[in-house]
């Protein structure tokens, strides 16, 4: 078990320096500097001579080839220094701590919903297989998990903040919170909430229809066992024979589908979050990109890898764990 | 669902079908994967006789005793005819092919609307302009609305279904291609071979997509769609690689690889006659929600502003159109519903074939 669990550390630590290593070349190759951006933003009276433009070239390192950049920053990583964000003018770690709290608090609770909702669902749909209404289900489910997330976005945009402007159901278009500071803690928390609701249903809808999709076809498989058959001989009640002998045994890859939906848990979603302008993890990735950050860019970058990398190893330690038979040597 | 014959050789008449004649037979009995499957082949159609359905150039005219196809240039510029840009044209035949030859005649696509530009007034005779910023509801003339700019989205969305039907079938034709060798390799070579691709394949599965695409067309310089699919297949060709190395790795142990060895066959003959045929059908089923994935990918790239430059025509050009102003709602509904009814065409078709070719749910079946 050890020495399994050294081996994989190994290999993802190679993986983790190939993967920065691209990411850096490419990044690097997107024409475009963070000072060249920042210049073009800026007005012309205020753009910088050529001398201090070297200069400043220099203080960031972009004078230097790609590859030694690169090699300096790995070094400052290895010592825990991400380096600091040049238009951002900021620690990259302050500004990846200031990040994760909204978007864990919507992958979060979009996670929770989709487990709330998608058990009983695919339960439910195990259950009762082949009949009209569980037609009628699995095909809406199948319909909702091809709406493209952005067309959902947009319609629910439309819909909520548009259509229902100055009804109880106006929803708010973007933003996190429109209060004040003054605010009393409960009628902010109800101001996020608000905004909170689109991006949710926005994150949820997809991976519902997909896990509840999963465990249901999991569910028919187990379902036609002869020991399912044993136990409903023996009289076991339809719903103990679904949920204890059944739903059970589909619980392996459901462990290996939670570790594989790590990264996304802190990673957040790109578009959702640019679409609805949630300050996360998602839309600093998308500005920072925008902005040519490179050193932002490279800390998101080795968090999601690691992340990946860590949820592969969780879902591969845990199968094990779970299913006796299998052995991780 | 029955079995289609009664086993045993003397039983049929028919002679045994092949593989792909079972799946087929199947797949044709799944409602819902046959609508998937005409309606990917109606798309085909419009996307193939798009300049037929809406265009502002005469399908065919005769003009000064020669016939013409004007049409044509909406496939590619060069094929517009030069008697026409020598005569100065200027995009608007009505008009021109009256003024300069009274005797021209001319048959028109169904819908007189560019999709790349708006149309003026009395361009064709008695057609208003068309309405441009957020005047342009749908109506009788513009069947869809017109964007900002006043070009009609009925024929920016008639035009785009080329573009997202290309995408899907191109990208994942290089992807299937890349994914397909690497996953050969790895599976049938095993040891360093296989060590070093998994590592690449992992890598690559580990780069955000959205810094490797953008990265990757930037590169490339001007984003044309043909280097999106490029990219596009570039990057999608991992979850195909992996299905290809299990299914190698499972088929080379076995007897018939074996008996293949024995008689003498090399590597290339064991990989391309023997293992290959029977790993191809479980790829396909990635391949075809690949397909699905790569036109969603397309839109939503375009769709945030990184696609083709404008006047492209695409799907989710239309939607960025909308993003700058959400009342204009048919710039969401139109192109929306498109682009959620290919990628739910696609999926359904993968879906079907999944079914009518795995022989785990066969045997479940009987």
């Amino acid at each position: 078990m050890i020495h399994y669990l050294l081996r994989r550390l190994a290999l993802g630590l190679v993986t983790l320096v190939l993967i920065s290593f691209l990411v850096y070349g490419l990044i690097r190759a997107i024409p475009g500097t963070p000072l060249t951006v920042e210049a073009g933003e800026t007005d012309i009276s205020r753009k910088l001579s050529l001398e201090n433009e070297a200069k400043r070239k220099a203080a960031y390192g972009l004078d230097k080839p790609w590859y030694q950049a690169y090699f300096i920053w790995l070094s400052h990583v290895m010592q825990g220094d991400l380096g600091r964000s040049v238009p951002k003018r900021a620690p990259v770690a302050q500004l990846i701590g200031d990040r994760i709290g909204p978007t864990l608090a919507l992958s979060g609770s979009s996670l929770l919903l989709t487990w709330a909702i998608a058990v009983p669902l695919g339960l439910y749909t195990a259950a009762r297989s082949g009949t009209p209404d569980e037609r009628a289900t699995s095909l809406v489910l199948y319909m909702l998990y091809s709406v493209p997330t952005f067309v959902a976005a947009l319609a629910l945009q439309v819909m909520f903040s548009i259509w229902a402007a100055g009804t109880a159901w106006e929803l708010p278009l973007f933003g996190m919170t429109s209060g004040t500071p003054d605010m009393t803690t409960a009628a902010w928390l109800g101001d996020v909430g608000s905004h909170a609701i689109l991006p949710l249903v926005c994150m949820t809808y997809v991976s519902l229809a997909w896990y509840s999709r999963f465990i249901s076809t999991n569910l028919q498989e187990v379902l036609r066992q002869d020991y399912i058959r044993t136990a409903r001989a023996k009289g076991a009640g339809p719903i103990r024979v679904l949920v204890s002998h059944a739903f059970r045994n589909t619980l392996i890859p459901l462990v290996t589908l939670l570790g594989l939906s790590l990264p996304a848990l802190l990673g957040g979603s790109v578009i959702v979050e640019q679409i609805f302008t949630w300050p996360g993890m998602g839309r600093l990735f998308f500005e920072s990109i925008r902005q040519r950050d490179y050193e932002t860019i490279m800390g998101l970058t080795l968090m999601f890898s690691v992340l990946t990398l860590a949820g592969q190893l969780l879902a591969d330690i845990l199968y094990a764990w779970v299913d006796p038979r299998v052995s991780l040597d | 669902m029955k079995p289609d014959h009664t086993p045993g050789p003397l039983a049929s008449e028919k002679p045994p079908r092949g593989f792909w004649a079972e799946a087929w037979s199947r797949f044709r009995r799944m409602p819902l994967a046959m609508a998937g499957l005409v309606f990917v082949c109606f798309l085909g159609v419009v996307a193939v006789f798009a300049p037929v359905i809406a265009g502002t150039k005469p399908v065919a005219c005769r003009y000064k005793g020669s016939i013409y196809f004007p049409c044509l240039a909406y496939y590619n510029r060069a094929w517009e005819p030069v008697v026409f840009t020598t005569d100065k044209f200027r995009g608007e035949y009505p008009r021109n092919l009256k003024e300069k030859d009274p005797v021209s005649w001319a048959i028109w696509p169904l819908v007189f609307q560019d999709p790349y530009r708006t149309v003026r007034a009395d361009e064709w005779p008695g057609l208003p302009a068309n309405p441009a910023r957020d005047r342009g509801r749908p109506d009788a003339r513009n069947l869809f609305g017109t964007n900002q700019a006043g070009v009609d989205v009925f024929a920016k969305m008639v035009h785009g279904t080329l573009v997202a039907l290309l995408v899907g079938f191109v990208s994942m034709g290089i992807a299937g291609l890349i994914g397909i060798v690497v996953g050969a390799l790895a599976g049938y070579f095993g040891g360093v071979v296989d060590m070093v691709i998994s590592r690449v394949t992992e890598v690559v599965m580990c780069v955000p997509t959205l810094i490797l695409i953008l990265a990757l067309l930037a590169v490339v310089e001007k984003p044309t769609i043909w280097k999106m699919m490029a990219v596009l297949g570039l990057t999608g060709w991992t979850s195909i690689s992996r299905l290809m190395r299990a299914e190698f790795l499972r088929l080379k142990s076995s007897e018939f690889v074996t008996a293949a060895r024995a008689l003498g066959a090399g590597h290339s003959r064991i990989i391309f006659r023997h293992v290959l045929p029977n790993a191809l059908a479980p790829v396909m089923v990635p391949i075809t929600f690949g397909i699905a994935a790569a036109i969603l990918t397309e839109s939503g790239l375009s769709y945030l502003g990184f696609g083709q430059p404008p006047p492209a025509a695409s799907w989710g050009s239309l939607l960025n159109d909308a993003r700058s102003n959400l009342t204009m709602w048919w710039l969401v509904l139109y192109p929306g519903t498109a682009i959620f009814l290919a990628v739910l065409a696609f999926n359904l078709i993968g879906e079907g074939l999944q079914k009518a070719t795995d022989p785990r749910l066969r045997e479940a079946r009987k």
